[in-house]
């Protein structure tokens, strides 16, 4: 359901409601427990931006990843950490961080580790690089996000020799099964485009699958 | 002090039996390739080891004032299989990893990791962070307390008479969740089933979300609590009234008392049902657990 206050929650989370809308706003959350459930959700993302390590890497992987997915300029993402989405913005968001940290992750962990190949530059954007620009990147994820499932997805081929063939066959298997499950959320989807529960389910599956790539690529990188 | 005990093979099949004294706050260390490692308790402060295993494979404890580490080598055979059986103080707490290993915990009151790619993980007690994780095995925890994560990708997790706070995730595989106190709790999976038989506490956080799969959820009687229902293909059904509010097609709330704890139940492809704590036990299967396709 969406409610006059359904598009407040972001303002809400960013403390930028005057008192009286503020109170309001509480008041509703206490009998609305759609709004409570979205406004949940909306924390959960902002606390996984919050939890991304600012840390630079030994070897600054980012130029790479972030040309990769559409996004230029990393400074400027860290200096402005504030938030202010739509509840789909930030659900694509969410897998947009996702991927940047699976990728980055992978990458420093795999060994020989080098900056990936960029295969298809995208043109850099004007406007400053925030999270907002990598949220609306990721409005359309799929050409991205593909390409970034197929760089692990290649690393754990080259890696795979190192694992026992059961271990292969369960990891594949777990991933049609994740397949799966993401086909038939983005068919939903497409039925039904505005379904927040839809967009957030979508997320959750596409960072599962990036999280279960990167740690079949981790055993194959520890055991080789 | 460190001290570095080492035993060197001279039979086909060899025995392994070694004690080390152990200082309080020191941590379990055990790195195994193949086998298993079962770990139980006693009130002595010390570490007794254990291992079968073959005159290849040499066992190596080291105990300092922080930890007792225990590993094989395995010569330029590379390392064999080993089955430890491994007593330390209740206190103790144990940090275990292998590869192709079943690993089992009891009686054990202070933080267990646990990780194998390819074996169970079954732990009885534990304190603190309690952190289990398998691959391709399932993963069993009961009479534990503090922040639970399990963690598993083609096998089912259990959980019973936990106390604390508590993430479970899986791929293809059950989640259980059984006589359980607890503020926050996350349970996901994708191809499974998901059940909660416990508390729901005012101001608590609980979220059980699955694809392909049916929720068993118990709400107290006297509850406070925000219910979120989510399910794009399947049916919900309640063990007691509830007034349905927010309803759309796929997405609908209701309130409990005072609705100060949040219950979010999502199933894409599965039947969400709410009873009342004792009701919730599994009474069918949902669906071929291995239905996949490519």
């Amino acid at each position: 359901m969406k409610d006059q206050w359904t598009d407040r929650l972001s303002e809400y989370l960013d403390g930028e409601l005057g008192a009286a809308e503020r109170a309001a706003l509480e008041g509703h959350l206490a009998t609305c427990a759609e709004c409570g459930a979205t406004l949940a959700e909306l924390r959960r993302v902002v606390a996984r931006a919050g939890a991304l390590d600012d840390r630079p890497p030994t070897a600054d992987l980012w130029p790479a990843i972030a040309e990769q997915i559409g996004v230029v300029s990393l400074p400027a993402r860290r200096a402005r950490r504030r938030i202010a989405f739509t509840v789909p913005q930030l659900a694509a968001a969410s897998v947009a961080l996702a991927l940047a940290s699976s990728a980055t992750a992978w990458l420093l962990i795999r060994p020989g580790a080098r900056a990936p190949v960029v295969e298809a530059p995208t043109p850099a954007p004007s406007a400053p690089a925030t999270l907002a620009t990598l949220a609306t990147a990721a409005m359309y994820p799929d050409k991205r996000y593909a390409a970034q499932v197929a760089d692990l997805e290649r690393a754990l081929e080259r890696g795979r020799g190192q694992l026992d063939t059961t271990t292969v066959r369960v990891i594949e298997k777990n991933l049609r099964i994740i397949n799966r499950a993401i086909r038939e959320a983005q068919s939903a989807l497409a039925a039904d485009p505005a379904n927040s529960y839809l967009n957030l389910h979508l997320a959750q599956e596409m960072r599962r699958k990036l999280e279960l790539l990167r740690q079949a690529a981790a055993l194959a990188g520890a055991r080789s | 002090m460190l001290t570095t005990l080492t035993t060197l093979a001279a039979l086909a099949l060899q025995q392994t039996d070694t004690t080390v004294p152990v200082r309080s706050g020191a941590r379990l260390e055990v790195n195994n390739f193949g086998g298993e490692i079962a770990v139980k308790t006693w009130s002595r402060s010390a570490v007794r080891v254990e291992a079968n295993h073959s005159s290849r494979d040499r066992i190596q404890i080291v105990a300092s004032d922080q930890s007792v580490h225990v590993k094989s080598e395995g010569g330029r055979h590379g390392p064999g299989t080993i089955d430890y059986n491994i007593t330390v103080p209740t206190w103790m707490a144990l940090n275990l990893s292998g590869v192709y290993t079943d690993i089992k915990v009891a009686g054990a009151q202070n933080e267990v990791t646990a990780e194998t790619v390819q074996g169970e993980v079954t732990v009885l007690g534990g304190s603190g962070t309690v952190s289990l994780k398998s691959v391709q095995g399932s993963v069993t925890l009961e009479k534990a307390k503090g922040r639970i994560d399990l963690n598993s990708v083609n096998e089912e997790i259990k959980a019973t008479e936990i106390s604390g706070d508590i993430s479970a995730e899986t791929v293809n595989g059950d989640i259980t969740l059984l006589q359980i106190e607890s503020a926050n709790t996350e349970a996901n999976t994708v191809n499974g089933d998901i059940t909660y038989d416990g508390t729901i506490k005012d101001a608590g956080r609980y979220r059980f979300s699955t694809h392909d799969g049916d929720l068993r959820i118990s709400v107290p009687e006297k509850a406070n609590v925000s219910v979120s229902v989510s399910t794009f293909n399947g049916d919900f059904n309640a063990c007691f009234p509830v007034k349905l509010t927010g309803k759309t097609k796929h997405r609908f709330s209701f309130t409990i008392g005072s609705g100060s704890a949040r219950l979010e139940v999502e199933s894409f492809d599965g039947d969400i049902k709410i009873c009342r704590p004792g009701q919730v036990t599994k009474d069918e299967s949902h669906k071929d657990k291995d239905k996949e396709e490519e």
